[in-house]
């Protein structure tokens, strides 16, 4: 199967692919049954995405950190631009297509993969075509950018969500302002009115997903830990398709309980636990089975993500629907370490970690495209040094496989391992 | 290849030596030690949605942080922003780490893109400046982003009071107001000569001239500017080219880069650069009832835009009018490695001028190079391609 094929071709794809990891798990006797509700939720939306492209329901494409919460509120499809290019390039190894598509639009090597392959596939018509665009400023450069681009080449109009930098009052009524801008933005073009008691239940169940986000992170400080090193991607996942929706509660209480389950019994994701690890950023997504491989060697698991799965403080409350998705935006992990200001407390959330996780090592995936995020790295290195804990730093590509040999990640951190091992 | 153009035909104008004086000393110029010795303030400004009049009302002397002159070794800014940053933050940060920036008291930032942010925030931990602040800058001109910027400018000016421990009154911003104002009419003045058949200055020259605006007391630079204007008016000079030229693109200062370009014959008649053009073209106006303050938070935001900014067909109609009004022939649009909301922008541009006609040579670069020999060889066939097209 190649890019040039349609876009509802390239959907059914990662929907087969969802479908053939759940008969697997099916028929493994000690496959967790969160495992299987995952990919039924990626099968689920993908199907629903395909079902309103085939019944002209209208589909809102929006990038990464947007409150797709306001689109199930008004009975709108959302595609997440950047995951369903992933999916669809990881499951079928087209990245090389997709980048090479964005290359020909003319966008830079220097912009991140990601943004790059996500205009490419849209110019290759590997993704449905949107009724509009919605993207926002939230987490960098690359999201902010990338909206208009993608406007031009499927001919549809768009909303670009504007983020403040910092959290004062007056800033949390700007972005209350833009959400409002933006649903009117949308019923104007999708003739969908807001629902608003729908979106009060929405923040409900968004407001119970982040108490469970907290809880797994809570269970994950148990020695020896129970959730495997990869699969805080998926908890990544489940809040970018399916924020405040029944399956990833569904999702999110049966992993708790198994995750609950395990540390009762004394059981970790890897046996004999050696080390406790720190993971910063994201790893090549390609590499994800490759490294819980790796982890499961060594006895190595991560157990704390502060870029992406340290929830900032605070409820959401039904009663005040938007000003709640508004909070949001704020509370989000990567909100609080990748945009907005370095501040004093960003640092010492990370040395919390290593105290409340017990951290032996950290692991800075550098992500070239990433340049906010590395900016950083020099600093934790030092913070994490003053408490003892040494950082390896891994250049690489999330999504582009000419970047790093599986050799190469190996062998960094068979050294890591033994230095830690040394200690 | 010997140019055609660019020739100097009769003097130099000697005030043009002095900003290049200016320059040479930077960032530790007789100007800027001056004014600490009078036990004044300085205060370094990173991009330009900075207003900087608040900094000049409130008695310090704003200077714009620049990285080095010239394309450098960044061990220390490869280092602390790691590789992946694009090379003006991470020269900036370098030169900062090093210790020349150490006269500073006090840095301010606006949150423009990722790469200021995070020189803003690597600045504030290892470098200590005494003041620091940062300005929430939304990348929209609705109402509600200009009532957002205005508080942003308020609270600027309010934090920079409680430091100094001065109130800025009304007057002193309306004089701040007037004094950039006429450095801006100036520019203005010194562009207007550029847009004639053969301009009696260089790309290179203005270039000097811009660097020298942001390195020293304004009112001694409109004295001079005021000097340069009636020493072009005399001098005679007259540059032509094979091509009347626009450079676009990312941060850029170094004239050399502009000299390379006009050593092969090109003419670079006007720019659309935060360096110069966009930190000139729009005036703070002062009209009905407005309050100063309001008056430079409105000029700031609504100034020629930044690729930042939403949406981007703000950006394209200015940079299109330049290329009218300056009888462009082709655009060279500079990008910084990792300058992502210029590169972004790249293909919506080049399409845009495209349908005017107007060819562009995009070139990748790092900040501070002087034009490297692939460089000249691009410029020299994009120059050949633009002359070939006019028969």
């Amino acid at each position: 199967m190649t890019t040039q094929a349609k876009g509802s071709d390239k959907i059914n794809g990662i929907i087969q692919a969802c479908r053939v990891i759940t008969k697997m798990n099916q028929a493994r006797p000690d496959a967790p049954k969160s495992e299987t509700l995952y990919y039924q939720m990626i099968a689920n939306y993908y199907n629903r995405l395909l079902d309103a492209k085939e019944e002209g329901k209208f589909i809102a494409a929006h990038t990464v950190f947007f409150p797709a919460e306001i689109l199930y509120a008004m009975d709108i499809t959302p595609m997440h631009t950047e995951t369903t290019t992933w999916m669809m390039a990881l499951f079928m190894s087209e990245q090389a297509e997709l980048l090479s598509a964005g290359a020909e639009l003319g966008l830079a090597p220097e912009i991140c993969s990601p943004h790059r392959g996500l205009a490419g596939a849209f110019a290759l018509g590997a993704l449905p075509r949107p009724d509009v665009m919605l993207w926002s400023n939230l987490i960098c450069d690359n999201t902010a950018k990338s909206g208009e681009l993608i406007m031009e080449i499927n001919k549809c109009p768009g909303f670009y969500l504007d983020h403040p930098f910092q959290n004062s009052e007056a800033e949390k009524k700007y972005l209350i302002g833009e959400l409002k801008d933006m649903i009117h933005f949308l019923e104007e073009k999708s003739g969908h009115k807001m629902d608003w008691d729908k979106l009060a239940e929405i923040v409900a169940r968004m407001d119970h997903q982040i108490e469970l986000f907290r809880e797994i992170c809570e269970l994950r400080k148990a020695v020896p830990s129970p959730f495997r090193t990869q699969s805080y991607l998926q908890l990544l996942t489940a809040d970018y398709l399916c924020p405040g929706q029944p399956e990833a509660i569904e999702y999110l209480e049966t992993l708790r309980d198994e995750l609950a389950d395990m540390v009762r019994q004394g059981k970790g994701a890897v046996s004999p636990e050696r080390f406790r690890l720190m993971t910063l950023f994201i790893p090549p997504m390609y590499l994800t089975g490759f490294l819980e491989k790796v982890g499961q060697e060594y006895g190595a698991v991560s157990v704390v993500e502060p870029l992406f799965t340290r929830w900032g403080e605070g409820r959401l409350d039904p009663s005040q629907p938007l000003e709640s998705v508004a909070k949001k935006a704020d509370m989000i992990p990567e909100r609080r370490s990748m945009y907005g200001p370095l501040t004093e407390s960003a640092l010492q959330d990370i040395l919390d970690c290593v105290e409340q996780y017990k951290i032996d090592g950290a692991i800075y995936w550098a992500f070239i495209g990433c340049r906010h995020t590395c900016a950083t790295i020099k600093i934790f290195k030092d913070i994490l040094n003053e408490v003892d804990v040494p950082m390896l730093t891994v250049d690489c590509d999330i999504v582009d496989p000419t970047i790093n040999s599986k050799e190469e990640v190996r062998g960094k951190l068979e050294q890591f391992f033994e230095m830690l091992e040394d200690r | 290849m010997p140019p055609e153009s660019s020739k100097i035909k009769n003097i130099k104008p000697n005030t043009l030596d002095r900003f290049r004086e200016v320059n040479d000393r930077f960032p530790k110029t007789a100007e800027i030690l001056e004014h600490k010795r009078q036990g004044k303030k300085v205060f370094g400004w990173l991009c330009t949605y900075v207003p900087e009049e608040i900094i000049h009302a409130a008695g310090g002397l704003p200077v714009r942080i620049t990285g080095y002159p010239q394309e450098m070794e960044l061990e220390d800014g490869n280092a602390y922003l790691y590789i992946n940053n694009c090379s003006f933050s991470r020269s900036c940060l370098q030169m900062g780490i090093r210790g020349e920036y150490d006269y500073l008291d006090g840095m301010v930032a606006g949150s423009t893109c990722d790469g200021a942010r995070r020189l803003f925030d690597l600045w504030q931990y290892y470098i200590k400046t005494p003041f620091s602040h940062i300005i929430t800058v939304p990348r929209k001109y609705t109402q509600s982003a200009h009532d957002l910027y205005y508080q942003q400018v308020s609270q600027f000016k309010q934090h920079l009071e409680e430091h100094l421990g001065i109130q800025i009154s009304d007057e002193e911003l309306l004089h701040s107001i007037e004094v950039y104002n006429e450095s801006r009419a100036l520019l203005k003045s010194l562009y207007e000569l550029r847009k004639l058949g053969e301009p009696p200055i260089t790309g290179a020259e203005t270039m000097e001239v811009l660097n020298a605006s942001f390195r020293m007391p304004k009112e001694l630079f409109n004295q001079w500017l005021k000097s340069l204007l009636n020493e072009l008016a005399e001098s005679g000079n007259h540059h032509s080219g094979r091509a009347r030229l626009m450079v676009v693109g990312s941060v850029m200062n170094n004239p050399e880069f502009i000299k390379s370009i006009e050593a092969q014959g090109g003419l670079v008649v006007t720019d659309e650069l935060c360096t110069s053009t966009r930190y000139w073209s729009d005036p703070v106006v002062i009209d009905g009832d407005i309050a100063p303050l309001q008056a430079i938070s409105r000029r700031y935001l609504n100034n020629f835009p930044c690729a930042r900014m939403v949406p981007s067909d703000e950006r394209f109609n200015r940079i299109l009018d330049l290329a009218r009004n300056f009888k462009v022939d082709g655009v060279i649009s500079q990008n910084i490695r990792y300058c992502v909301p210029y590169a972004h922008d790249l293909p919506l541009l080049t399409k845009r001028l495209k349908a005017q006609g107007i060819p562009t040579l995009a070139l990748d670069v790092e900040y501070g190079t002087s034009g490297s020999g692939q460089i000249q060889t691009r410029v020299q066939a994009f120059l050949e391609m633009i002359e070939a097209k006019r028969k």
